[in-house]
């Protein structure tokens, strides 16, 4: 059997067990309150009003002016996971994390514990229970005989919902349901489908995967077999891991920008985040993605292949700001995004004949690196990225201090006073400064 | 869903910590913050974050009267800072 732990509104519900008295409180995390950006987490006490994750702050307070707004931080959150994946690690070495908050487990190595839907429902209940006392939070639990199944089954009944299908009850229960309720299928693909008369996970069951295949072509037959419950995908455990696909940054700006001058700043801020991830992992990349975002949230991806795999800034940075002067038409924008796919090892990748022109550049660049890995991110950056620093609209670079905000619904004469002194006397400024909006940061 | 009526303050103010270290464990038990001191009735979280080779730990704690703190803890100084509160409103 497998299991689909899935955290319940998990960056919200850390907060909450962090600071009890936001308990039965709309709480929602997002980067900076005072900056505009987007809802990254709803609680369920939330959610009522309308508030969905990626929904724009604005609207959000519109909506639920009375909730609880917090900075979210995601170290606490990837800390929290981490535990989670211990507590798990104890019933099963065959943890495979799916994502921050969810993980799958193999209860096949458990005999009797794990080997019938009965057992495993009981070890999940007792999974819940102790994330419950241990950690105060909440999960969904999915289990089926394949991650497909424990996957969709988790979602049936949130928050703190246990759901268990063999096959035939995951196709009793979805397939009078949306075919975009399947796992894997979009709203793009459900399109396509729809355009075939396929509108529910059943019509796509009994569409033969000849059809299908004709349709979507090596996809088509996977799509039949999903709809089946069928999925022979391994659960991967934690300690063998996997490769990323991609590594990518983007930024919701403090406000919509057409300036190209700080634009390109921004991107060039990306596009070093992006390619520090990539030499922190021992990755290069043959494809480069921008992402652009304008003040109507119409949103354009639009990538390019290289010859070589790179890891630098400056390619990467050369590469999305041809793609950005191509496709930017002049509308204020809202959101960047550079990330970076067709990832390859460094030893295996071409940038060896990238460097060999420009030795000196390896060896700079190997030098900053160990600059940065020691005193931090903030410690060195790309002058161009520091484009009209200080000014309003800037988006703060690293980890550099920043100004105490209008957060404050309420400050002390005094607690502003030590401030100024701190200030004057130079000891509020440095890096140790105040934690930063998720995405906005290496 | 009960009306808020908490304070949340976004902060970086420099905090005296009483600390204690038990089993090796390192535990803020007090610390002074305008004039007064709060006493650490329970820490309610912990995590860390990296800045180069710095790690500064962090601790969600709980003081006597329920209000909530996130302390920081830089070794490097070594000094503690009060990063966030929230207290009950007037």
């Amino acid at each position: 059997m497998i299991l689909l732990v899935d955290m319940d509104a998990f960056f919200a519900s850390v907060e909450q067990a962090h600071h009890p008295h936001l308990r039965g409180r709309a709480v929602i995390v997002c980067g900076d309150p005072d900056r505009r950006g987007v809802v990254t987490a709803a609680s369920y006490e939330a959610r009522p009003f309308g508030v969905r994750a990626g929904m724009p702050l604005a609207e959000a307070k519109r909506l639920c002016p009375n909730a609880e707004y917090v900075e979210g931080s995601p170290r606490k959150y990837v800390e929290k996971s981490l535990e989670l994946l211990e507590c798990f690690l104890s019933y099963t070495p065959d943890v495979e994390p799916f994502s921050v908050d969810e993980a799958f487990l193999d209860l096949g190595r458990l005999g009797a514990r794990g080997a019938t839907m009965d057992a495993a429902i009981a070890l999940g209940r007792e999974i819940q229970e102790r994330i419950a006392r241990e950690h105060s939070l909440g999960a969904s639990i999915g289990i089926g005989p394949n991650k497909l199944i424990a996957k969709m089954a988790s979602g049936v009944r949130k928050p703190r919902g246990l759901t268990a299908f063999d096959e035939e009850g995951f196709r009793r229960h979805f397939w009078p349901r949306p075919v975009q309720e399947l796992w894997g299928v979009g709203p793009k693909m459900s399109v396509h489908l729809g355009a075939l008369g396929i509108r529910t996970v059943g019509d796509l069951g009994e569409t033969s995967a000849a059809a299908l295949e004709q349709a979507f072509g090596v996809v088509g037959p996977h799509l039949r077999d999903a709809a089946w419950g069928m999925d022979r995908s391994p659960v991967i455990p934690y300690h063998e891991g996997v490769d990323p696909k991609s590594m990518g940054h983007e930024v919701t700006l403090p406000e919509d920008s057409r300036d190209p001058a700080f634009l390109e700043g921004t991107l060039l801020r990306l596009a070093d985040q992006v390619a520090r991830r990539l030499r922190g992992d021992g990755f290069a990349a043959r494809t480069v993605t921008l992402k652009l975002r304008d003040f109507r949230f119409r949103t354009v991806t639009r990538q390019r292949a290289l010859d070589v795999a790179v890891d630098d800034h400056l390619s990467l940075f050369e590469v999305a700001r041809n793609l950005w002067r191509t496709n930017w038409r002049g509308e204020p924008l809202r959101l960047l995004g550079v990330s970076a796919s067709a990832l390859e090892k460094r030893g295996e990748a071409a940038q060896t004949e990238l460097f060999e022109r420009d030795e000196r550049a390896r060896t700079l660049q190997q030098a900053l690196d160990r600059v940065r890995d020691r005193l931090g991110e903030a410690s060195v950056v790309p002058a161009g990225s520091l484009t009209q620093r200080g000014e309003p609209g800037h988006v703060p670079f690293g980890a550099a201090q920043r100004q105490n905000r209008g957060t404050l619904s309420r400050r002390s004469a005094g607690a502003e006073l030590n401030r100024r002194i701190r200030r004057e006397a130079g000891r509020d400024e440095g890096p140790a400064g105040g934690s930063s909006p998720p995405g906005a940061q290496p | 869903m009960p009306a808020c009526k908490t304070m949340f303050e976004s902060l970086d103010d420099p905090v005296d910590v009483l600390t204690a270290f038990l089993d090796g464990v390192m535990r803020p038990i007090r610390f002074r913050w305008q004039g007064r001191v709060v006493r650490v009735r329970r820490v309610t979280g912990q995590w860390n974050r990296r800045e180069g080779q710095a790690v500064l730990r962090y601790f969600a704690v709980q003081g006597s009267r329920d209000e909530s703190y996130e302390l920081c803890y830089d070794a490097r100084g070594p000094r503690w800072t009060l990063k966030r509160a929230w207290r009950e409103g007037a």
